[in-house]
């Protein structure tokens, strides 16, 4: 694939998101379900994703510096990445109005925590498919 | 420019033949952005800034508007 560095650090900010908080809201999903209601277990998994998700970032980004040349960000990635931003945020959004009715309602805060970490990792994941497609398409 | 395209059409690959076959990288390197920026920019992907336009046509020694045109049929 005939990419720049910029490009090819979305794809692994991409990857290790979905790899780190993926896995994360796998398994709390599942804690979920299972009626664990209290934020303290979900802590160290949240953790070890960010963790999990930090190695991952790293090692791909040093991959990429060794088998590509390094390339200052120029004008067209500033742009591709003002552009996706703009086109993800509302998701953010949508889950910060949405946590803020969850308050009102009383329900409880592991949910409304939840709520707010998949809104926000939705809307990073949105924001790299986004640029990717600027980047292969064209903007 | 929706469907990712560009009404900016340009003559960059034909500037470059002339400038004793350029290669993007050179080009690249030399207004200052990336090889993958030349080539979106040369294919009508990309239209860029005006002060990145006058960096080309200056890389190349000829006025801006042989390097850049607008393409006013797409309008139609």
């Amino acid at each position: 694939m005939s990419a720049s560095f910029e490009e090819k650090s979305v794809w692994i900010q991409l990857g290790g998101t979905v790899v780190g908080l993926g896995t994360y809201f796998a398994i709390a999903g599942v804690m979920l379900s299972k009626g664990v209601t209290e934020i303290v277990p979900y802590v160290p998994l949240f953790i070890g994703a960010v963790i999990l998700m930090v190695v991952a970032l790293v090692a791909g980004l040093v991959v990429a510096a060794i088998v590509s040349r390094r390339e200052p960000r120029d004008e067209r990635d500033r742009l591709i990445g003002w552009r996706a931003e703009s086109h993800s945020s509302w998701i953010l959004a949508v889950g910060v109005l949405a946590a803020i009715t969850c308050l009102v309602f009383s329900i409880e805060v592991v949910w409304v925590a939840h709520l707010l970490l998949l809104s926000l990792f939705l809307s990073q994941v949105l924001c790299f498919a986004f640029q990717i497609v600027y980047y292969r398409r064209g903007i | 420019m929706a469907g990712g395209g560009t009404r900016v059409r340009n003559q960059i690959r034909t500037l470059r033949f002339h400038h004793g076959e350029m290669t993007q990288q050179a080009l690249a390197d030399l207004i200052g952005v990336a090889r993958q920026t030349v080539i979106a920019i040369e294919s009508a992907k990309y239209a860029p800034s005006l002060e990145l336009a006058f960096r080309i046509a200056e890389a190349f020694d000829v006025p801006l508007d042989e390097v850049f045109q607008h393409d006013q049929s797409a309008d139609d």
